[in-house]
């Protein structure tokens, strides 16, 4: 009864919180309203699927919202200037992915500790992202071909959800099915055995922080096509919500290690929270006041569960 | 002499000094198949160094290894392991968060081809673990069960398995039962004997006089960088042995006697 817990208790909580809401929040229930968390928990899952390979790796990436505002002015001002909309693609993802190399090199290369590492990039990208702007947002009628990426449907199921099935089903087969995933996983949990072993853990954590990037970028387009817009901070509240998805989701499923299943399910569980709120006539704050307990909790309880499997032995 | 006698390895003249300071100073050494060699001598011999030569963490000033009568380098640990020379780290060597399975194929996963992709082969993993395991008479059944839950016995276990599982034919043990209890230590002395038995090559570096006694087949003792002995166990009680530790050579009776 007790692994249950800890492994499912926080994923039940949040069940039952999202059931509440059903019950007491006005209108929470409605299609409409549900399909929209579904919707904005695809942007905020595949932010924090990035955040947590990087986490997998033990690095930690604070530029993943500068980097996604970045590549989102970039792609809309290719698309402003009537370039091809694959172009358009192709340079928000190549922002995304570039950037998280310059953070894998730094980090590397330089050793620089991701976290000050990042932090500089995270400046960077937003300087960069005003100057492309000049601190205006790119607004248009943008081809539907771009914003087609977002707000189209196949077969009848929001691209959207599709977008984040398929980066939940890439992120989970990597690290639970692959050779590289294994090995990215034992770079973070045990540096120095990995090493040891013949792992190249420099490149693993190269990888880590490129992907993480990468899926920044993967946001930020999708971001920008939902919106046909691109501002150069609009991806700038996703970041606590990324960090607390990956946090909580790593107090479920695999308890202590960042985990897709957890990520995901913590991302829908943190946006149903935020709109329940909003709908039940919550302040717009009390959202951040809630992401910054979820954070502290989470690592709080977490680690718990990390000591007390350390005791057993 | 026939070549059955030729060492499987030989150092020839191996120093290392740091800055000026010799911390081992021409040592020659012969390894033989089946050997378990015991590197006894005081804090700051020239034990640590020796080992990181002989495990690949550090190249000697000067001197020559020989490996299967090859001349042999290693560039870093990893270079030693597959050329069939293990060592078990302490502290370093686990993730402990992670599986049995996924200790022993660190760095050396079992994999299935699909396309560019390597996937894992998780299942034969398991069932080679748990192999390697019972060759060590360690059976864990589960080798799905993180690393942290395990005694500090069955963990050296997991390590020595991760060097069968590079089929190393040398494996270094250092302090192996230095932070163990009794019945721990009874487990890895036992793992030791089970590596002899299966024909591999164990040095053995450790503090504790009765588990060199009870488990090498032969001893140096280095001073201050030299070796001041080298001699088979036969007979040697705990006491001979500190004593040649303390005094840097071998205790006159013994070595009339030996």
């Amino acid at each position: 009864m007790k692994p249950l817990i800890e492994r499912y208790g926080t994923a039940f909580a949040g069940m039952a919180m999202v059931l509440a809401f059903v019950v007491f929040a006005p209108n929470f229930a409605t299609a409409g309203n549900l399909l929209n968390v579904v919707k904005d928990t695809s942007f905020l899952a595949i932010l924090a699927l990035g955040f947590g390979l990087a986490l997998t790796i033990a690095e930690l990436d604070l530029s993943i919202a500068e980097v996604a505002s970045l590549s989102a002015v970039t792609a809309g001002a290719l698309i402003q200037g009537k370039y091809d909309p694959s172009l358009a693609v192709l340079a928000g993802l190549g922002v995304g992915l570039g950037l998280g190399l310059l953070n894998g090199l730094t980090v590397t290369a330089l050793r620089v500790p991701s976290l000050i590492a990042t932090l500089g990039t995270a400046a960077i990208a937003r300087g960069l992202a005003f100057m492309e702007t000049q601190g205006v947002a790119f607004v248009g009628r943008w081809p539907t071909s771009f914003t087609g990426l977002s707000r189209g449907t196949t077969l009848g199921v929001s691209n959207l959800v599709l977008w984040l099935v398929a980066a939940t089903a890439l992120t989970y087969g990597l690290i639970k099915w692959t050779r590289t995933g294994a090995r990215m996983v034992a770079t973070g949990e045990a540096e120095e055995a990995a090493r040891l072993s013949g792992i190249a853990t420099g490149r693993m954590k190269l990888l880590g922080l490129a992907l993480s990037g990468l899926f920044a970028g993967v946001t930020a387009v999708l971001l920008a096509a939902n919106v046909s817009s691109a501002a150069p901070n609009m991806a700038g509240d996703y970041f606590l919500y990324a960090i607390a998805a990956v946090l909580l989701g790593m107090t479920m499923f695999e308890p202590g290690h960042p985990n897709v299943p957890g990520t995901v399910f913590a991302a829908f569980v943190l946006k149903a929270l935020g709109n329940g709120l909003v709908l039940m006539g919550a302040a717009y704050y009390v959202q951040d006041i809630m992401l910054g307990v979820i954070i502290i909790g989470s690592v709080a309880f977490s680690a718990s569960v990390v000591k007390q499997a350390a005791f057993k032995v | 002499m026939t070549d059955i006698a030729a060492p499987i390895l030989s150092l020839r003249g191996i120093s290392k000094s740091y800055g000026g300071v010799d911390a081992v100073c021409g040592i020659d050494l012969d390894l033989h198949r089946g050997d378990v060699l015991a590197i006894c001598g005081d804090n700051g011999a020239g034990k640590s160094s020796l080992i990181k030569i002989i495990s690949g963490a550090q190249p000697p000033t000067a001197g020559t290894m020989t490996l299967r009568g090859e001349p042999v380098r290693f560039r870093s640990p990893h270079d030693a392991l597959q050329k069939g020379v293990a060592t078990i780290y302490q502290d370093l060597a686990l993730a402990p968060r992670l599986s049995i399975a996924e200790n022993v194929f660190m760095g050396a996963e079992l994999t299935r081809r699909l396309g560019p992709i390597q996937l894992l082969d998780k299942a034969r993993m398991r069932a080679e673990a748990r192999r390697y395991l019972s060759r060590l008479s360690v059976d864990i059944p589960d080798t799905r069960r993180p690393v942290q839950r395990l005694s500090g016995g069955q963990r050296q276990a997991v390590a020595i398995s991760r060097a069968l599982r590079w089929d190393a034919e040398i494996i270094i043990m250092d302090e192996p039962t230095a932070a163990l209890g009794v019945r721990e230590t009874a487990q890895v002395l036992q793992l030791v004997r089970s590596l002899k038995a299966d024909g591999r090559t164990v040095i053995l570096i450790s503090h504790n006089m009765r588990d060199v006694v009870a488990l090498a087949s032969r001893v140096v003792v280095l001073s201050r960088g030299r070796k001041v002995v080298d001699r088979p166990i036969d007979g040697l009680e705990p006491d001979d042995l500190s004593h040649m530790i303390m005094n840097g050579a071998e205790r006159p009776a013994v070595a009339a006697a030996s």
